[in-house]
């Protein structure tokens, strides 16, 4: 998922850059007003264990590998901004610290990781609780719906991120499903995943899920 | 802080040094046995891409190693760098809280 610098042409870095900052600014001004003692330590904690979970890289028959990606569940955890700022503190780290996704794509990785990723799942959620009210079960399918629609519209934003690039030799006719049918599949995982976490921290810390209150 | 979310913090930190302490299985022992590589590198691979980043590098601990140290205790090393450079953060934003 994180795409490595010499993938994506200029147009495509400037035009992800961009919308990363129009977002950021936007998330920046919410979270000003949102930030406070209870949350805040909830931020570092949750991107750290987010760091620390995308290490883990799961091997997968033909010589390539997943990892929990984490955006849907920051969303639903913590909300639109604060799930961006917690997603964006991890790739920002990754990028500069460890040159584990590109400068260049630091845009872009933002845009499906912290941004489509962190929206789909908040997105997902929210209607759930709203429609089923205090429902445990649906909350529990939300979740996993959250987190593997999440990773999959991410992996079709990746898709038409490098298939614009002219570096890129293929165009989005094969990036697009490649990267779709890949996440679509994989993203059963990161769904799983999402739903277990949901459920456990609704049970023994439900003072945490921000969103919900 | 009250307990309860003194508890929580407390199991989060466990997690996370779980996860550090193991990664290496899957970031290093596994890779190295199975051959496997992030989805993007292979398809980079494939299709001979320049490899820019290791090209136009700016950081000591590429792909989480450290410089003279085996790849598996590079790896956790790198991970302990990594959540503590979090944990920095958050701690200036917990101050810029405070003072606002």
């Amino acid at each position: 998922m994180h795409i490595p610098d010499g993938f994506l042409d200029p147009a495509v870095i400037i035009l992800t850059y961009a919308m990363l900052a129009v977002y950021g600014f936007f998330a920046f001004k919410r979270i000003k007003n949102s930030l406070n003692t209870e949350n805040t330590p909830l931020v570092s904690v949750l991107s750290a264990s987010i760091f620390a979970a995308q290490m883990l890289n799961w091997p997968l028959p033909g010589g390539t590998s997943l990892h929990f990606v984490g955006g849907a569940l920051a969303g639903i955890m913590l909300g639109p901004w604060l799930g961006f700022l917690t997603i964006f503190i991890v790739l920002v780290v990754q990028c500069l610290v460890f040159h584990d996704g590109g400068i260049t794509a630091l845009g872009a990785n933002s845009l499906n990781m912290a941004i489509i990723d962190v929206l789909v799942g908040y997105a997902i959620y929210q209607f759930t609780v709203k429609t089923f009210k205090a429902k445990d079960f649906p909350r529990i399918v939300a979740a996993f719906l959250g987190g593997w629609l999440g990773i999959t519209l991410a992996g079709i934003a990746c898709g038409l991120e490098i298939g614009y690039s002219q570096t890129f030799p293929y165009g989005v006719s094969i990036t697009v499903p490649i990267m779709a049918g890949w996440h679509a599949a994989l993203g059963v995982i990161e769904g799983i995943i999402t739903a277990l976490t949901v459920a456990y921290l609704r049970k023994r810390a439900p003072h945490i899920m921000f969103m919900e209150r | 802080m009250d307990s309860s979310r003194w508890v929580f913090h407390k199991k989060a930190l466990t997690l996370i040094l779980a996860l550090i302490a193991i990664s290496p299985i899957f970031g290093v022992l596994l890779a190295d046995i199975v051959g496997y590589h992030e989805p993007l590198d292979v398809a980079a691979e494939a299709l001979n891409l320049p490899d820019l980043t290791e090209l136009i590098n700016w950081t000591p601990f590429l792909d989480y190693t450290i410089p003279g140290l085996p790849a598996e205790v590079g790896y956790i090393i790198a991970g302990f760098i990594g959540v503590l450079i979090i944990f920095g953060l958050g701690v200036l934003l917990s101050r810029m809280v405070r003072r606002t």
